[in-house]
């Protein structure tokens, strides 16, 4: 289906005419056929956007906006695209961010830096670290937006002292689905980019809802991050070439530790007293497969590694990173964690402790640089389900009921056998907990796809509906709330009302958050 | 390997977007992370590592074809690398096969470019890539006294290459290694007349048959010579004789060696000694094809083991960039009294291409001449003096860049400044 030749003229009229295409070589590389794995099957081909855009300003989004809305077609907004952007139909074309690439401000003092969707993870932390600062990043990698509203739900390595989307976005900076430019926080009263909850209903948390409208409510062109304080070098010191890395030096008063316990409620119990102690920069729990795909360097190395880790663990574990703003703290917290470790039977994995190996582990885990190696490198496919984000034992409780799962997968043949455990990680120093069962497989069998993703689903959606663990990060598109919404207190008709609301002519294409479809 | 086999390839991409950046762990500010002319100066996602994957699975699958948008993208590509090794830091697979690989298919199937064309034709009537050469191959070397390697036996071969030899803005490279070799006493020749193309950008535009002839005339010449090792000044001749010969299996037992991994060994063994002060601050280039794309082929034959992980029978090690030649020629700058060297924000695996590779140069100057300012840019923010490297491809580009932006930047080749030191 063609655009309309006023409408591409006019694309052209916005953005001139090099930072707009409708040539399919162009839309062809959108469609992503990879992902047509993740089809039912015999499906083999996807529809393409039927223009790329590439705005450069709020202006200019806003202006396609509009367009769009005039002629009632749909767009979808991405930055560096990993998932979640692919076309789904016709008559809907792609804004790819690309060019809103500018930090706008790091405010030291106010503890903040105000972005636009295209500056990734690694750029921000970067630049923060000179400064004595440092970001929550997303976990999927430093490859990604480092602005909460474009990464999912923001979780990341640094959550346990870090938070994630819903503590760190700030203000916003948002084109509705109808082309109004909504600038929310302090931004919308005296300019500044500073956290904007005030008396009464918090609109970021409207728009935000459980797992980010995920492209489906208007264009997120700029937001404001909260950051943290960052004790440790300004560049980490990183030598050798591509991949071989290494990482000669642990600076001060960091130490990094992966620790494996006997059985799953010692486990439990060490995660909350770490919390307790607010002694964590990180906790993750990682299992020994992480470990092994974190420092690998190839599939056949990764191999080698997660037989030798796997000797070297006594059974569930996590990966721990303390950081002193002193000497006297780090110790303090050293000595704690011991205090900890002896409590809970927690067995420490050599090769971490290595200064060397353990610099390397600690600057990949910080920086997430491993997170394409974890879940992508084995066949290019990975998968599994997320948990949602609720008090931490309520989370481990809710991944280790599916997580049985796994297990038969496994049995089956139908994924990676990596012997290891769920993962799930502490928010918060243990506030709140998150959990996923992260799978590695190969999706080139028939029907493969439909056999381990759909058991997998369901069994994740049956326990978290019949357990009532509430609603998984994993939950978009119509069939999911829909499915979720009458077991929540019917949260799928607010959601759908926002839609409605905020992108009256459905302009902003919402496959992966919510349609504004009318009930029956 | 034609295109077809490398489907599993394409189709590992996870479309992440790494092969936009430079590994994120040297990441260290805002500026500099891009590490992909194409991608950096079109944005469209069609032109980076992993829209080119999607788009040779489509290609194979016949959802687009060679259109005239399609060599458009294909040859704005410099074939540098960098999303290569970018890519190749977390995942296995291959991007820069398939981008040549692509090419290939291309210019078997008739679809070609008309400036690359142009190129190729010089190649096979005159035995050069530089088109409209008013003066013969050998004449930088007129007055020298020579050794000629094709009458005589010599131990090493020294092969200038196109566009030192038909650029005379490049023989003070060629006459500055003559001088250094001669200084060192080591016994040499060139071709002179009978010198032809290594084939080696031949063969990155597409035109794989032109570079296989060159490859064969060169190792017959070479093979008829007796001498054991060939010295390149020129990067592209030193990927060409060094990986693609080997990659073909026409390289034999050859040893191909850089004229600066050469001058380093002299320097270390003590048969030239840098004495002369130089006292100027200089920033150093990596060429794409010395560097990163400069390791050795590797050569495997085997199968991938059906699972739930890429691995293969026997092992594969995958070609990341980690053994290219980097060193060498910092080496060869930092023996120099007085000189002092200064890094830019990209080097090594990452570096910024010059632009003038795969084509560019040829096809689309406006884009070569874009992505060697931003590199001289680059080189400027180091407050160095000048920027050095080891290539006259780079040297040509740079030279361009500095007069377009207005610059006080000198580029010299490392040999250049070695000779003026010895």
């Amino acid at each position: 289906m063609a655009l309309a030749r006023d409408f591409y003229w006019s694309l052209e009229g916005i953005l001139g005419a090099e930072n707009v295409s409708e040539d399919p070589v162009v839309t062809e590389s959108y469609s992503f056929p990879i992902r047509r794995k993740t089809m039912p099957d015999k499906v083999t081909y996807l529809p393409r956007f039927e223009a790329v855009a590439l705005p450069a300003s709020t202006a200019e989004v806003q202006a396609i906006v509009r367009l769009c809305n005039r002629h009632k077609v749909q767009y979808k907004a991405s930055s560096t695209g990993w998932l979640y952007c692919d076309p789904v139909g016709p008559n809907c074309i792609k804004l790819d961010l690309r060019r809103m690439n500018r930090i706008l401000e790091i405010n030291e003092k106010g503890m903040y830096a105000a972005i636009e969707p295209y500056v990734v993870g690694a750029q921000l932390q970067a630049e923060l670290m000179k400064r004595g600062l440092t970001c929550n990043q997303c976990g999927a990698g430093a490859n990604c937006s480092v602005m909460p509203l474009a990464s999912h739900v923001g979780l990341g390595h640094m959550s346990q002292s870090g938070s994630y989307t819903e503590r760190n976005l700030l203000a916003v900076e948002w084109v509705t689905g109808d082309g109004e430019i909504v600038r929310l926080g302090s931004l919308g009263s005296h300019g500044d980019w500073f956290c904007g909850d005030g008396p009464g209903p918090s609109l970021r948390g409207i728009i935000r809802g459980n797992t980010t409208p995920l492209a489906g409510l208007g264009v997120f062109t700029a937001g404001a991050v909260k950051v943290y304080h960052w004790p440790g070098p300004a560049a980490w010191r990183v030598d050798g070439v591509c991949p071989k890395y290494t990482h000669p030096e642990m600076p001060p008063n960091f130490m990094i530790r992966y620790l494996s316990f006997k059985d799953i409620d010692d486990a439990f119990e060490a995660v909350r007293r770490v919390g307790e102690a607010e002694i964590g920069y990180t906790l993750m729990g990682f299992n020994a497969a992480m470990m092994a795909s974190n420092i690998a360097t190839d599939n056949q190395e990764d191999l080698d590694y997660l037989k030798r880790f796997a000797g070297q663990v006594q059974g569930v574990g996590f990966l721990l990173i303390i950081v002193g703003n002193s000497a006297l703290d780090f110790d303090y917290k050293k000595r704690t964690l011991e205090q900890i470790m002896a409590e809970t039977g927690a067995m420490s994995l050599k090769d971490v402790e290595d200064p060397v190996m353990g610099a390397g582990f600690a600057w990949r885990f910080i920086r997430i640089t491993g997170s394409i190696r974890e879940t992508s490198r084995a066949t290019g496919w990975g998968g599994g389900t997320v948990g949602g984000s609720d008090v931490f034992p309520l989370m481990t409780r809710y991944i280790l009921h599916t997580s049985h799962l796994k297990q038969q997968l496994i049995d089956q043949g139908l994924i990676m056998d990596d012997f290891t455990h769920p993962f799930i990680q502490s928010i918060e120093h243990g506030h709140t907990g998150h959990g996923e069962i992260l799978i590695r497989y190969n999706p080139a069998g028939p029907d493969h796809i439909a056999r381990v993703q759909g058991m997998l689903s369901r069994e994740a959606n049956k326990t978290a509906i019949e357990g009532r663990f509430g609603v998984p990060h994993h939950v978009w598109s119509d069939a999911l709330h829909d499915m979720y919404g009458p077991n929540v207190g019917n949260y799928h008709l607010l959601l759908r009302k926002i839609k409605k609301n905020f992108d009256p002519g459905q302009a902003s294409e919402s496959s992966n958050y919510i349609t504004a479809k009318e009930e029956k | 390997m034609a295109l077809e086999d490398l489907r599993n390839e394409m189709e590992t991409c996870r479309r992440c977007s790494a092969c936009k950046f430079m590994p994120f762990e040297k990441v260290s500010g805002y500026q500099p992370v891009n590490v992909c002319p194409s991608i950096s100066r079109y944005n469209f996602h069609t032109y980076s590592g992993g829209g080119r994957m999607v788009n040779g699975v489509a290609l194979l699958e016949d959802r687009i074809g060679f259109s005239e948008k399609f060599i458009e993208v294909m040859y704005n590509c410099q074939v540098c690398g960098a999303c290569d090794v970018s890519c190749k830091y977390a995942m296995d697979m291959e991007v820069i096969e398939p981008i040549y690989e692509t090419r290939i298919k291309a210019v078997k199937e008739g679809h070609t470019s008309p400036d690359l064309d142009k190129v190729v034709n010089s190649l096979r009537k005159q035995g050069t890539m530089v088109p409209g050469a008013r003066i013969k191959r050998g004449d930088w070397a007129a007055g020298l006294g020579l050794k000629d390697c094709t009458a005589e036996k010599v131990d090493v071969i020294y092969h200038a290459g196109c566009l030192t030899s038909f650029n005379k803005d490049m023989w003070k490279q060629a006459k500055s290694i003559v001088k250094l070799l001669q200084k060192a006493d080591v016994d040499f020749g060139i071709a002179g007349e009978k010198e032809t193309c290594c084939g080696g950008r031949a063969y990155q535009m597409g035109y794989q048959e032109d570079f296989l002839n060159q490859a064969r005339k060169n190792m017959a010449m070479i093979t008829k010579s007796g001498a054991k090792t060939l010295v390149t000044g020129c990067a592209d001749g030193y990927h060409a004789f060094k990986v693609l010969y080997d990659k073909f299996d026409l390289k034999g037992d050859l040893e191909v060696l850089h004229v600066t991994e050469y001058l380093d060994n002299l320097i270390k063994a003590g048969k030239l000694t840098p004495k002369k002060r130089l006292d100027i601050t200089v920033t150093y280039h990596d060429p794409c094809h010395l560097g990163r794309l400069g390791e050795p082929f590797i050569h495997w034959q085997g199968r991938e083991v059906p699972g739930h992980i890429r691995i293969f029978e026997p092992r594969k090690e995958f070609r990341r960039g980690t053994y290219g030649v980097y060193e060498p020629p910092r080496a060869v700058l930092k023996s120099i009294p007085g000189l002092k060297l200064v890094e830019m924000g990209r080097i090594k695996e990452y570096a910024w291409c010059c632009g003038a590779g795969g084509g560019v140069s040829e096809s689309n100057p406006d884009f070569s001449m874009w992505t060697a300012l931003e590199r001289v840019a680059e080189a400027e923010a180091t407050e160095a003096q000048a920027i050095t490297t080891a290539c006259p491809w780079c040297v040509k580009n740079f030279n361009g860049a500095i007069k377009e932006r207005g610059s006080n930047l000198k580029v010299f080749d490392v040999v250049e400044l070695l000779a003026r030191a010895v």
